[in-house]
């Protein structure tokens, strides 16, 4: 029993369950990330024009701000992040239901097995979703400074991300 | 020895125990008897610690902290278990956090009541729920057993048959406090009964002190608590009276 992932939960959860419901989340969240990159390939296509049959750089074409391409395409792992800290109520609350199991978890000699049970894996979810975001974030910053002509690039893309979040 | 010395506890105001002196020695079993509301349970849930409280409990000398608090266990009408788990799932839950858990009393006691080990507990019916809360109460290895109204819903054979593995089973040094209404029935069982009464302690006799009087629990119990035998009678001739 050490080793497996009930370790870690309310004895009797279903956990699994929790985890299939994470980890879809976090595939929509990624899904729905992705939509940088449709805004993104719009914004850069938007820098080009055709000469005969030669696609060429219009003149003075100066490319979106990395920060309004990206919007909120990175809302689904913050929402996630959050949604899961909310199940660390839900596991508190689990055990008052059907039973009084808080006595049981409350009588026990390591009294960090209650907290250790309801908070480890919602708060690793957390974690996970926005480090997975951040990674995301990184990448995304990456595919906008390589991909776009240097020339159409505007300076301080960074700070002004910055300037909007904070 | 569980030592309560002028233990009092309050809920939003409304003292539920008043000054409660109390010891518990080793080996005993003891009765606690006291009408619905008379602070029974609220007085087991502070020997446990799940209740805050102003006055003094020693377990052993020491007051009930992480160190000691596995020499108590509690079995309660409310159920303490895990509805989800199986019993044995419960058993490998309970034996990784009380090192002195009996797997042998919990083979034998889940055998005598013949209950399944492979089958969630939420689908037990209430008798078979209130038997594994007092199988895993005396299979901890906790030298002071609390028994909250633990037979509620079990029929009066399996009391019985539950109070005599109880006697059977019971190490010379544990203790049993075991609060319910089913006075009678457990009379020929304890060893001292203790009485409560809006919060306060007001009668604690030995059984055999009771014996030797000539009394009886109930009889006891009446006339401590100043039970009315004509109370019911009145109650009726005002109710059946015609209005005049």
């Amino acid at each position: 029993m050490k080793h497996k992932i009930e370790r870690y939960a309310p004895p009797g959860i279903n956990i699994h369950l929790e985890i299939r419901y994470y980890f879809t989340g976090l595939l929509c969240a990624f899904l729905y990330s992705m939509l940088f990159l449709i805004r993104y390939s719009n914004s850069l296509s938007k820098l080009y024009g055709w000469v005969g049959n030669n696609r060429v750089i219009l003149p003075d074409a100066v490319m979106d701000d990395f920060y309004l391409i990206l919007d909120s395409c990175l809302l689904g792992f913050v929402i996630i992040a959050v949604a899961v800290l909310f199940l660390i109520v839900y596991h508190y609350m689990y055990h008052y239901q059907g039973s009084k199991s808080i006595y049981l978890m409350k009588r026990l000699p390591n009294s960090r097995e209650l907290h250790f049970r309801c908070i480890t894996l919602p708060l690793t979810g957390a974690v996970i979703s926005m480090l997975l975001a951040v990674i995301l974030l990184f990448a995304y910053y990456g595919i906008y400074i390589a991909c776009t002509p240097k020339e159409c690039l505007t300076p301080g893309q960074w700070q002004k991300l910055w300037s909007v979040l904070l | 020895m569980i030592e309560i010395k002028n233990l009092s506890k309050s809920y939003l105001g409304k003292r539920a125990l008043e000054n409660v002196d109390l010891r518990l020695p080793r080996g005993e079993i003891v009765g606690l008897f006291g009408e619905n509301g008379a602070g029974k349970t609220t007085l087991m849930k502070c020997i446990l610690g799940l209740l805050p409280f102003d006055g003094e409990i020693l377990l052993d000398g020491s007051p009930v902290s992480r160190r000691n608090i596995a020499s108590l266990s509690f079995a309660t009408s409310e159920h303490s278990f895990f509805p989800n788990l199986t019993p044995l799932a419960h058993k490998e839950f309970c034996k990784e956090h009380f090192p002195k858990f009996s797997e042998k009393r919990f083979k034998g006691l889940m055998d005598f009541f013949e209950l399944p080990l492979k089958k969630p507990l939420r689908s037990f019916s209430t008798g078979q729920k209130n038997q594994f809360e007092v199988i895993m109460a005396l299979c901890q290895g906790a030298d002071y057993i609390l028994m909250d109204e633990p037979f509620a819903g079990n029929d009066l054979f399996n009391r019985e048959d539950f109070y005599k593995v109880l006697l059977g089973i019971l190490e010379p040094n544990e203790t049993v406090l075991l609060s319910t209404h089913l006075i009678e029935e457990v009379s020929g069982f304890i060893g001292r009964a203790v009485l409560i009464r809006k919060g306060k302690i007001i009668g604690d006799v030995s059984m055999m002190d009771l014996e030797e009087s000539g009394r009886d629990l109930v009889g006891y119990i009446k006339e401590t608590y100043h039970y009315r035998a004509d109370r019911v009678s009145r109650a009726l001739n005002e109710l059946t009276d015609t209005e005049e």
